[in-house]
């Protein structure tokens, strides 16, 4: 049997298309493999091995290892992460949250949310700032529904809340040329004039916890790898300004329902909303893309593929928290003991479960929503 | 004849032909009817309209169509706060003053120390804050309404100007600002987005306002460029096209064509002792020639309201009946005198302009 040939994989912070090569993503990008003693480590200070640390889907870091261990000598560590809020949050989306209040728990830090607006609004021609920043408020309800702490969570919309930022932003603006953002980003001179600002106002973010405390911090980003190219130019002139270079771990990607690339937020059938009525969520589950056989014999003959299916994906970096009881999945599934209907219809059911409570914590959200707006120093 | 005249925002070298700069920048010239239009609302015609020290323009006559209908405008103008400011500063700032007063219009000054902390390299907000707060100083002594002027400091007031600059921004390519402006490869990201940062205000009062207050711009010709762009995005954004009044500009002291802070030889600061400007000006080359004589342009762009006393100064030049000597003498009296009333107004305006800038 010969394989498929893959579709050409292409991953940058606007577009992740095709089969996503991992292997071949961190030679590219340059990044160091995520170890075991790393992943180790964060879980000795949370006392718990996350489920994505357990399951992989940190796969690569920079730095990672100085960043616990400028917390072991008793420094004060920072997280940042952020979202281009130009749609509804899915649960693709929940995945580095979940995993920065995880952070958050255990190292007692800070996290700076970054809403980039402003960034989606120069991007895209269909979309009115007024719009953009309406998502950054309906968004930040989704990352507070993840549990973050409201006295260390600092969220902030590019758009509203400029001047916390632009100045440290002009200072890393400095030191990026257009030629840089040409060459790491694809830039050309038909682009905006905003578009080739915003990169170093996404930059700024990892040294304004050191800004703001007068005293170098530490930073992690955990985010999906796309947007490592940021990060690495960041690295670059991080120390000429006298801030520590920015440490990363990064993300895979979460797969769609539909085959190929990450879910989308800008193809609704593919993805799960936090904001889907649990039923209509349901019903996409049941639509969704799996690794079955076409004929329920060649099913019970062969066996599922749950290496390709995106229903696996699911219990797999969200749903099913038993790792035993995951490898039995996969392994039913491989035997041909379980039919793909059944298995989306209990993956169903524990969505709508999910859902169901998170849209409580996202509506209880609104009442704390202030508490966790980035507020001026003091 | 050659036009080795390089005018950009950042760059007045050589000879200037303004008559010329009229075509090249396809602006129109101030046409006695519009002078005369003016004179209906401002009284008799300030000095600077009489000489055509302010000579071209771009839609002022929508701008006074809109204020005679609805008694308003508003009135924009700033400066990069990097250093101290001179007479030439003056010319402009003069003239803003002067259309406050009688078009009752408010001021808005961009202080761009944003742009300072980009382009160079000393520049921190420490130095910039610094001479926000002098050169705001300046600013206020020429008699200002503080009341119907807001200052826009870019570090400090941001959030008033991003949204407005985003929505410019995404209209504006880097080709366009790199062909006006000249930006190279190597330029940094922040001066590639900044033009949209200085246009902003041009529409801040519409934005405030919810329908269309027209902005009027008076300023050095040179500076036309940045509101070509702006002029270009304002109509697909809903606003009306900023007009603009072009003036001339105050050679320097060493018969360059523009005053500059970036050499203090050429300039004559506003701050400046009574013995430095005599000295400054004794050893400014006359050429005999009034018509680009730094000695008599200072008079007739700037110091002297009376046209009776300017005719009489170039005639006297022309029949050779002054001495540069003695005309250099006359200007020393002339500026210090005017310095010393400036430096009073200076001090005493201190608490107000502190309390603008809050």
């Amino acid at each position: 049997m010969t394989e498929e040939p893959k579709k050409n994989m292409e991953v940058t912070p606007w577009t992740v298309s095709g089969d996503i090569d991992y292997d071949k993503l961190m030679v590219q990008f340059g990044v160091q493999g995520m170890t075991d003693e790393i992943a180790d480590k964060l879980a000795k200070h949370a006392g718990f091995k996350h489920l994505q640390l357990r399951r992989g889907v940190y796969l690569s870091h920079r730095d990672t290892d100085w960043w616990i261990k400028e917390y072991e000598k008793g420094n004060k560590v920072g997280l940042y992460t952020g979202r281009g809020p130009s749609g509804n949050v899915h649960l693709g989306h929940l995945l580095p949250w979940f995993f920065c209040k995880y952070l958050q728990d255990a190292f007692d830090a800070d996290l700076y949310f970054q809403m980039t607006d402003d960034e989606k609004f120069l991007h895209r021609d269909d979309l009115t700032l007024e719009q953009a920043v309406a998502f950054t408020y309906e968004n930040a309800l989704d990352v507070i529904a993840c549990g973050l702490n409201p006295e260390k969570t600092h969220i902030f919309s590019d758009a509203d809340h400029i001047q916390h930022l632009y100045k440290l932003g002009l200072k890393v603006a400095k030191r990026i040329t257009f030629s840089t953002v040409r060459a790491v980003f694809g830039f050309k001179n038909s682009d905006n004039i905003g578009a080739i600002w915003h990169p170093a106002l996404q930059m700024m973010v990892c040294f304004l916890e050191s800004e703001r405390e007068g005293m170098n911090i530490p930073c992690l980003i955990p985010a999906a790898i796309d947007q490592d190219p940021y990060w690495r130019i960041t690295r670059d002139i991080a120390e000429k300004m006298g801030y520590y270079k920015p440490a990363q771990i990064h993300a895979k990607f979460l797969p769609g329902l539909a085959e190929g690339g990450k879910m989308s937020a800008s193809q609704p059938d593919t993805a799960i909303f936090t904001t889907d009525p649990p039923k209509v969520a349901g019903k996409k589950v049941m639509r969704a893309y799996t690794g079955g056989r076409d004929t329920v014999e060649e099913q019970r003959e062969l066996g599922g593929r749950p290496e390709v299916c995106n229903v696996y994906a699911y219990y797999y970096f969200l749903f099913e928290h038993d790792d035993q009881k995951l490898v039995e999945r996969e392994l039913s599934c491989k035997a041909g003991e379980i039919l793909c209907g059944d298995c989306k219809k209990d993956l169903a059911t524990r969505i709508e479960v999910f859902l169901t409570d998170f849209q409580e914590k996202r509506e209880a959200a609104r009442d704390v929503l202030d508490q966790f707006i980035i507020k001026p120093v003091e | 004849m050659e036009d080795n005249s390089v005018i950009t925002p950042w760059e007045v070298t050589g000879d200037i032909d303004y008559d010329r700069l009229v075509e090249r920048f396809g602006t129109t010239r101030l046409t006695p009817e519009l002078l005369e239009r003016m004179e209906e609302h401002t009284g008799q015609l300030h000095f600077m309209l009489r000489r055509g020290v302010f000579y071209s323009h771009r839609d002022l006559d929508r701008v006074l169509d809109s204020y005679e209908e609805n008694g308003r405008f508003v009135l924009y103008t700033g400066r990069g706060p990097s250093g101290p400011v001179h007479l030439g500063h003056l010319v402009p700032w003069m003239f803003t003053k002067h259309l406050q007063d009688k078009f009752g219009s408010k001021l808005l000054f961009q202080f761009t120390d944003d742009e300072r902390m980009l382009l160079r390299e000393d520049m921190d907000d420490g130095v910039t804050g610094h001479w926000v707060y002098q050169n705001a100083l300046d600013l206020m002594a020429l008699g200002f309404d503080p009341d119907n002027t807001e200052f826009i400091v870019n570090t400090r007031h941001i959030d008033k100007l991003y949204p407005i600059a985003l929505k410019i921004a995404r209209r504006v390519t880097c080709s366009t600002v790199r062909a006006v402006f000249g930006f190279r490869e190597e330029a940094n990201t922040g001066i590639m987005f900044f033009p949209s940062i200085q246009s902003a205000p041009c529409f801040l009062e519409s934005e405030r306002e919810g329908e269309p207050v027209p902005c009027l711009i008076p300023a050095g010709i040179d500076q036309d460029p940045y509101w070509r762009i702006t002029r270009d995005v304002a109509l697909k954004l809903g606003y009306p096209k900023p007009a603009q009044i072009h003036g001339r500009m105050l050679p320097g002291l060493m018969g360059d064509a523009k005053m500059s802070s970036s050499l203090p030889s050429t300039a004559i600061y506003m701050t400046d002792v009574p013995d430095l400007v005599e000295k400054k000006i004794q050893y400014v080359e006359t050429s005999g020639v009034p018509d680009c004589c730094p000695i008599f342009l200072y008079r007739y762009l700037l110091l002297e309201e009376s046209d009776d006393d300017v005719n009489s100064v170039y005639n006297s030049c022309k029949t050779k009946c002054i001495s540069c000597e003695e005309c250099k003498r006359g200007l020393t009296r002339i500026v210090n005198k005017f310095l010393a009333c400036h430096q009073r107004r200076r001090e005493l305006i201190k608490g107000s302009v502190r309390k603008m800038l809050e």
